[in-house]
């Protein structure tokens, strides 16, 4: 009989180690091996990106791999892109374009006219004199704002998206797709997640983000909002908001500015006046089920302000968070939920 | 004399061996929460990494590339020295420690992230919008 027992107690010692062993194993390996991060640089920002599931890998450089491909193809800086050519046919002729350059032109024609024109694609003779972010940024000639302003107007971009074609009608006429690209470029990492078979991700290309399935244990994704009164770039957060699928982009104006004689330049530049928007907004983070339009769509209700934002985010289904220099906080209702913020100095108010 | 599969001796063995267990268990999970890894990345692929909290001393690393970049490790936190970039955000944006910041040189092509060496430690988000 003792001997029995004593067969037994070894093991119950045996089993309980190789649990415990097993457990040590598993958290150590098991959940890292299908975790999969990292960065590179591309459309003139920083992309960050983490991918789940045996195909992590493949399917983030994948990802990196079509974004650069959007680079090269919307950019107007890159010799030979379709935006470059399409700029540099101003005046002349339609010329043939890709699919994907065509939609997105259609979705930032869309977005102008229903913004009247405060916000517009056709920004370049306007943006490339103020050159934010580049070796010459600086605050351009009343005289030069006026003469270049009368070339900046979206109703002269046409688009066949049949055909795959655009032209713009004037010359001097140039597209500046600085609004809409990172957004873009989001939407394209999660088509390429989904198509290598990669179980969920998260990319976020400058401040904008795409999300891809659920995460494993079911939790959904944290996206940190930044505090817009920081300034340098080590970002703070001011909110976070639990999402379990779609796109976010934040429009804010400590990004991409400069000082001048005191004065702050960002490069939220409402075309009808061809100067940066000042209207008490610091920061509009939009979610909505498009990359490319979360992205027009937070410069586009930056621009407009929180009232006149209404119609159009009601347009395109999407969910705003105005974040004004009050630290006044204002969140769409189906955010209630999902928004929490996280530093005190901000406060949320009651919506209207 | 019957036959029982456990007396209460038994349990004098059972008992000690699960709190072992359980303290090996814990002993995991009480890992220093501040357990912060920098990964330093140039042109998207990953130059070095540091354990800031094995660090003891100060150390200037250089990462070289266009801008000349050196990064300056030190106990618990990182920073951008030098870089030959205009806009100097890099530098300005000062050390950073905690897991989720990161420090970025966009002319340079070159990125600090921190990340928790435990994965279950702190709080971190997936993404930052902004």
């Amino acid at each position: 009989m003792k001997k029995h027992k004593k067969i037994i107690v070894y093991c119950c010692v045996a089993a309980a180690l190789l649990i415990s062993i097993a457990g040590l194993l598993w958290k150590k390996y098991g959940q890292r091996s299908t975790r999969y991060q990292c960065t590179n640089f591309a459309m003139g920002t920083y992309i960050q990106q983490t991918v789940y599931g045996k195909n992590a890998t493949a399917a983030a450089s994948a990802a990196a791999k079509r974004i650069g491909e959007l680079d090269s193809t919307i950019s107007w800086r890159t010799d030979g892109s379709d935006i470059a050519r399409l700029n540099k046919a101003a005046g002349t002729d339609w010329i043939s374009i890709q699919p994907e350059t065509a939609s997105i032109l259609k979705l930032s024609l869309d977005v102008a006219k229903e913004t009247d024109g405060a916000f517009d694609p056709t920004i370049l003779p306007i943006s490339s004199m103020w050159d934010f972010g580049g070796n010459n940024q600086h605050v351009p000639s009343k005289a030069n704002i006026q003469k270049f302003l009368k070339y900046v107007d979206y109703k002269d971009l046409r688009i066949d998206t049949s055909k795959n074609t655009a032209s713009l009608r004037n010359h001097y006429m140039g597209i500046d797709l600085g609004a809409v690209g990172k957004g873009a470029a989001c939407t394209d990492a999660v088509d390429a997640y989904r198509s290598t078979g990669a179980e969920c991700g998260i990319i976020a290309v400058g401040g904008s983000i795409g999300m891809f399935g659920h995460k494993a244990d079911g939790s959904p994704w944290d996206v940190a909002v930044r505090d817009p009164t920081v300034t340098d770039q080590n970002a703070a957060a001011m909110g976070e908001l639990s999402l379990t699928s779609g796109y976010v982009s934040t429009s804010g104006t400590y990004e991409l500015c400069f000082k001048q004689n005191g004065t702050l330049y960002h490069h939220l530049l409402n075309a009808k006046t061809g100067y940066p928007e000042n209207n008490g907004l610091t920061s509009v983070t939009i979610v909505v089920n498009d990359g490319a339009l979360s992205d027009a769509l937070s410069t586009a209700c930056f621009l407009l302000g929180r009232e006149k934002s209404a119609p159009l985010l009601k347009k395109y289904n999407a969910d705003a968070i105005f974040i004004d220099n009050n630290k006044h906080v204002y969140a769409s209702a189906n955010l209630k939920d999902k928004f929490t913020i996280t530093n005190s100095k901000f406060v949320l108010q009651p919506q209207g | 004399m019957e036959k029982k599969a456990f007396c209460r001796k038994d349990l004098l063995i059972i008992i000690p061996v699960l709190i072992i267990a359980a303290i090996m268990f814990l002993g995991n999970y009480l890992q220093p929460p501040s357990a912060a890894v920098a990964i330093v990345e140039k042109n998207g692929t990953e130059f070095c990494r540091i354990d800031l909290q094995k660090q003891k001393s100060i150390q200037i690393i250089n990462v070289g590339g266009p801008m000349n970049i050196k990064l300056k490790a030190e106990p618990g936190a990182i920073s951008f020295y030098h870089s030959d970039c205009p806009d100097q955000i890099c530098v300005r944006t000062g050390k950073i420690s905690k897991p989720g910041q990161t420090a970025v040189c966009l002319p340079g092509k070159v990125s600090v992230r921190i990340v928790s060496r435990n994965a279950s430690s702190g709080k971190t988000y997936d993404a930052f919008t902004g």
